[in-house]
């Protein structure tokens, strides 16, 4: 008998345990999709760093008719490495559909493509928003930022150094060397706001078929081509696309690099830290945010009213954290702004922060009553978006509220009160004359 | 020339009026200046109210409706009491009054009410 509150309070300890546990936004368990299981050696670099950060790497060819994403209605993986650009269909229950249910239900997905990259992994991009070129033979061609090697080759190998401005995505560290690259190219859909090229072409790179003479000229053509690109969703899901599988092998990255018409012969390329970088980014490493603690009360209360009157003082907080890797960390910027709301913000206020998290601010209520919402709305490149809304109604003055005996407006009562006397002094002299 | 006739026309109308006034009784005379004392003060919150801003536009109201009615009552009592009017003639000046003093305590309650 006595055992079962000690039961009782051992299973309490585990609930609460689990309730304070910080939440932990990085990817765990990832599946990587092979077409040849000789990848699994030739990007090993790749998959090392990975393992090494703590990633459960779980290899699998493309056509293994045992691969399933989810089990029972619950996702096996947190995402999803697809190395397998020549694949037409993919073993077990997996098809493009399945892959964008798991992308839109939150997992990461990270994309390569190639030279003859089937229609399947064509559609899966297309469908995030990116469109590889429709010519299968086609690749990526630049006769001015190709890199430099022994033989004079095609000048498929490109030295790019066009890259994203964004510490969130790349890192805080410049990535100094180009990145090899050698594959397709791809053009990202202008009418999506939420791709963004990472990896560009030079202005003089094209896409074309590189063993037969160019007869038309090249649709895909300059800057506008995309060589990586990343997505990251409504969801917070994030996906990379990049058109090239041997930008992540051993092989490039040991390579070193020399870009045509540069006399820098750069030891090593970047890809290494291009790659390792941006993967942080989609596996939540870097950039994923957290509001909590939002709170908000009159000036001089501490309380959090039910409602608030018109013309109010009010102050605002809440705090934002940013998850590192191992820890949240306070996140510091000095753009999160916060909207009071009712169909059109009529406050919009910028937050000041105290450093560590703390985003803060003061303001009158407008003098307009309804239901209100406090909304805080941050879409900032390469972090996640907040999106916060809370809902509050404002009430109008009680009609005891209302300012008494207004200076303004003395002469009107005076008026008033003489019209009285004026009354009664007239009733007097009316009835008493004579 | 023109000019000279027409003041002298003005003042002979004007001498006319207040000979013609003298013979007005006396209590009909003392709701005339009640009458003018209420229309002043209404004009007097006007301007005061062009000058400082509407704001309590509500004090505004009652202020200048307050004088309005009262002059307004004061102009019927003066048409009932009046001799010459043969279309009250059958009513007596005290019911008249009492009227008079029956309106002008509702407009004042009314007032008060709206005042503040």
């Amino acid at each position: 008998m006595s055992r079962a509150p000690v039961i009782l309070s051992f299973l309490l300890l585990a609930v609460l345990g689990n309730a304070f546990s910080p939440e932990n936004p990085t990817d765990r368990k990832i599946l990587v999709l092979l077409d040849d299981l000789s990848i699994k050696s030739s990007h090993s670099l790749y998959f090392q760093s990975l393992q090494t950060r703590g990633f459960d790497l779980d290899f699998k060819l493309a056509d293994d008719p045992k691969i399933a994403l989810q089990r029972y209605g619950q996702y096996l993986y947190d995402a999803l490495i697809l190395f397998s650009p020549t694949i037409d269909s993919l073993g077990g229950s997996l098809n493009a559909a399945a892959i964008l249910d798991f992308v839109d239900s939150g997992h990461d997905l990270i994309l390569a493509a190639d030279a003859s990259a089937s229609d399947l992994i064509r559609e899966i991009a297309t469908e995030c928003g990116v469109d590889f070129d429709e010519d299968q033979s086609a690749m990526v061609i630049d006769h001015t930022s190709f890199a430099v090697s022994d033989t004079e080759g095609d000048h498929t190998l490109i030295a790019g150094d066009d890259f994203i401005q964004s510490d969130v995505i790349l890192g805080k560290e410049k990535i100094e060397a180009p990145v090899l690259f050698k594959g397709i190219g791809h053009s990202v859909n202008p009418a999506n706001s939420l791709v963004l090229k990472v990896l560009s072409a030079s202005p003089s790179a094209y896409s074309a078929n590189p063993k037969s003479k160019l007869s038309t000229p090249p649709t895909l053509t300059g800057s506008a081509i995309s060589l990586v690109s990343v997505v990251q969703a409504r969801n917070n899901a994030r996906v990379l696309i990049s058109g090239s599988l041997s930008m992540f092998s051993n092989r490039f990255f040991r390579s070193g690099v020399q870009k045509a018409g540069s006399t820098i012969n750069h030891e090593k390329s970047g890809n290494e830290q291009f790659v390792t970088e941006i993967s942080k980014w989609v596996f939540h490493e870097r950039g994923h945010l957290k509001a909590v603690n939002v709170r908000h009360h009159k000036v001089g209360e501490a309380d959090e009213p039910s409602i608030y009157r018109i013309n109010d003082d009010l102050e605002y907080s809440l705090e934002i954290y940013e998850w590192s890797g191992t820890s949240w960390e306070p996140y510091v910027a000095d753009d999160v702004q916060v909207q009071f709301y009712m169909m059109s913000p009529y406050v919009l206020k910028t937050m000041s922060t105290d450093q560590k998290g703390v985003y803060y601010t003061s303001f009158k209520v407008p003098d307009v009553y309804g239901v209100f919402q406090f909304k805080v709305e941050y879409e900032k490149l390469g972090v996640t978006s907040l999106s916060l809304a809370k809902q509050i109604p404002v009430r109008p003055f009680r009609h005891n509220e209302y300012e008494r005996f207004i200076t303004a407006a003395f002469p009107y009562y005076g008026a008033s009160f003489s019209m009285m006397g004026g009354f009664f002094l007239f009733s007097l002299v009316y009835l008493y004359h004579k | 020339m023109a000019k000279s006739s027409a003041i002298k026309d003005a003042e002979a109308l004007l001498r006319s009026l207040r000979s013609a006034y003298t013979a007005t009784p006396t209590n009909l005379k003392i709701i005339d200046v009640y009458i003018l004392f209420s229309l002043f003060t209404g004009v007097i919150q006007v301007v005061y109210m062009a000058i400082v801003g509407s704001f309590p536009f509500n004090s505004f109201l009652s202020g200048v409706l307050s004088c309005i009615g009262t002059a307004v009552l004061a102009v019927c009592l003066r048409i009932q009491v009046n001799k010459e009017n043969k279309e009250f003639k059958d009513l007596p000046p005290e019911r008249a009054y009492a009227d008079f003093i029956l309106s002008n305590l509702v407009l004042h309650l009314v007032i008060m009410n709206f005042l503040g």
